[in-house]
């Protein structure tokens, strides 16, 4: 099965499919730090200037604001890099807006290793972890354009705050218009008995490539994608854990406290099977372009295709002794 | 609603009452608690009073009306001077109180929604302008011009960056539906806020950022009113309005007056009853406590070890 790539980056389809939500959901806001032309936020203060709040380079103020306009009755997306919304503000998300539930769709652009050329300061591998790890908190990764754009649709009916995260890609093309997306729903894109891949956003791609190189050397991968990391489809995860015995997760995130780590919360519990994490270890993501920083990190479908085969041998000595 | 420009002796003596209860019920509540911030509590007291007898358009039966004005308790520290005051205006029976600190009762920081007529979830100071600035402009957006956004901050709160960021957002989005009051009361947790971080001169800061400023004695019943009145129907003029209100900190208890120790601390049920009897001096009263008031017991983490061994 051969990938194709879409033409139209994500972050253009998230401008697209708020101005989409913005017709049909008067009430809807999108809030911006000075990022527009960036996250695509433009296409909606095109559309809807007066539904477009400009913050200014001031992030905390951003989601104060957000907060505020919120609690009114507001469904306000405020949009800044993930490294900002995450890092830099993460009290203001906690105090102002997890914590009393409020109505805040947030939306990190540049997420993982997208920020490229910017450099650590501006790639963010924390920001599954930091937003997982409040209350109340959604959290997704969408793996194409055709899952984003369901995930916004799917957050304008369910209150409460989300995290979700627009990777600056041009990503695989991995469903149909008619994708469904659900919090907590994950999905098999191919079955297998040896070991299961399971990514998130468009790393799932690598998974895909990587199960395809094991299939020629005799190796069965299932493939699962899960862009909803909170809640998690603890199902599919105990179906992959009790159908392959060895998991290994791939993501655009460093291995603590993401996906890897919200995969063996659920396998630690219910299903003790070998687990491993690829993704960023204790490091940074450093400036260059995507392909230079997959490759360099090891995060290729060769080097997946790599760890799979060692965690298989792992799990065969293990079940022989 | 009261004329705020020439009120009524009635009124200021109402307010007069309500600023006494609540000192005596934030005694009474932080004692049973163990814990509190009686010192930012007391400065504003007379704020308070005011803001809930009749600068507010707010209607205890009715706390959630759209044509409301929103308080934002920006330094949500001073929650049992909210409360107390909330409940003496008939937000809530006064018995809710006792429930401060408690597992399911009232925060000891504010929460939005957990008792009515608390707008926001605060505690971590700085945060409150940028979400009454939000609220603002949510006002704005819903074509509601009569409300109004009234946000209390505290002096040591204006050494966040955030109230700068703010600052500049409403005066840029011209939200002069939105009226900051600063309870001036020169003391922070630890030392005077003119030691450990200075805030002067708030005046020139304001005006430099495009806000229309006004100063009145944040303990003058009367002040407080005309202050309100010009913030609230005078000064309309495309800029928000900040209230320099100048109050001390600890304000009717000698002993805590701009004294830093009473920022947060909680008087044993014998100081409690020495402090009522300061109050009943400085304000010519003679009430008492509405209970016996007894000091928490928490055994902590010995206790529960120890008690699940015993089994």
């Amino acid at each position: 099965m051969k990938l194709s790539y879409s033409k139209i980056p994500l972050r253009e389809i998230f401008g697209e499919t708020l101005v989409e939500l913005g017709a049909a959901h008067p009430r809807l806001l999108v809030l911006d730090a000075d990022l527009n032309t960036s996250s695509r936020t433009v296409l909606f203060k095109q559309r809807y200037p007066d539904r477009f709040v400009q913050c200014g380079i001031a992030e905390a103020n951003l989601f104060g604001l957000a907060a505020g306009l919120a609690a009114q009755g507001f469904t306000v997306f405020p949009s800044t890099f993930a490294a900002f919304a995450t890092r830099k503000a993460l009290d203001q998300v906690y105090v102002n807006i997890a914590y009393p539930q409020l109505d805040v769709k947030i939306a990190g652009s540049y997420c993982g290793m997208t920020a490229t050329e910017c450099g650590p300061s501006h790639n963010c591998a924390e920001d599954l972890a930091v937003m997982r790890s409040l209350p109340h908190v959604k959290v997704c990764d969408p793996g194409d354009n055709h899952e984003l754009r369901a995930m916004m649709h799917a957050m304008m009916v369910t209150p409460g705050p989300v995290y979700f995260r627009v990777a600056k890609v041009n990503a695989p093309e991995l469903f149909g218009a008619d994708h469904k997306f659900e919090f907590g729903r994950g999905h098999l894109l191919r079955e297998g008995r040896d070991v299961a891949l399971v990514g998130t956003g468009f790393m799932t791609a690598i998974a895909l490539g990587a199960a395809e190189l094991l299939d020629r050397e005799g190796i069965s991968a299932a493939v699962a994608h899960l862009p909803s990391i909170k809640p998690i489809d603890e199902q599919l995860i105990g179906k992959l854990a009790r159908e392959t015995g060895a998991l290994l997760t791939i993501e655009n995130h460093r291995i603590h406290g993401g996906l890897g780590g919200a995969v063996a919360e659920v396998t630690a519990r219910d299903y003790p099977v070998h687990v491993e994490a690829m993704g960023l270890g204790d490091t940074v993501f450093e400036a260059a372009p995507l392909q230079d920083l997959l490759r360099h990190y090891e995060l290729t479908p060769c080097a997946m295709a790599a760890r799979a085969r060692a965690l298989v041998q792992r799990k065969r000595r293990a079940s022989a002794a | 609603m009261p004329c705020l420009k020439h009120p009524d002796p009635a009124l200021l003596r109402a307010f007069t009452d309500c600023a006494f209860h609540t000192r005596r019920l934030c005694l009474e509540l932080i004692t049973q608690a163990g814990w509190g911030h009686l010192g930012g509590s007391f400065s504003a007291a007379e704020l308070l009073a005011c803001l809930y007898g009749g600068i507010l358009t707010i209607d205890p039966r009715a706390p959630g009306d759209p044509l409301r004005d929103r308080f934002i308790l920006s330094k949500a520290h001073a929650s049992p001077a909210l409360y107390a005051t909330l409940a003496l205006r008939g937000f809530f029976p006064i018995e809710r109180l006792f429930t401060y600190c408690r597992l399911d009762g009232l925060d000891g920081h504010t929460q939005r929604g957990q008792c009515p007529g608390i707008e926001y979830s605060g505690g971590s100071l700085g945060t409150g302008l940028s979400y009454a600035a939000g609220t603002a402009l949510a006002l704005r957006l819903e074509e509601n011009f009569g409300s109004r956004v009234v946000c209390l901050l505290g002096d040591g709160e204006c050494n966040e960056g955030q109230i700068w960021e703010a600052a500049m957002s409403a005066a840029h989005h011209r939200l002069d539906n939105l009226i900051a009051v600063i309870d001036y009361n020169k003391v922070m947790a630890k030392g005077k806020t003119s030691d450990l971080m200075s805030v002067a001169p708030l005046r020139d800061k304001f005006a430099a950022f495009g806000w229309t400023v006004l100063a009145c004695d944040g303990h003058d019943l009367a002040e407080i009113c005309l202050a309100f009145h010009r913030a609230k129907y005078l000064e309309m003029n495309g800029r928000p309005v900040v209230i320099i209100a100048h109050t001390v900190k600890g304000r009717g208890l000698p002993a805590a007056e701009f004294n830093y120790h009473w920022h947060t601390h909680a008087p044993t049920p014998a100081q409690a009853e020495g402090f009522l009897a300061d109050l009943n001096r400085t304000y010519g009263r003679a009430e008492k406590f509405s209970r016996a008031l007894v000091a928490p017991t928490d055994g902590g983490l010995e206790a529960v070890i120890t008690a699940d061994l015993a089994l």
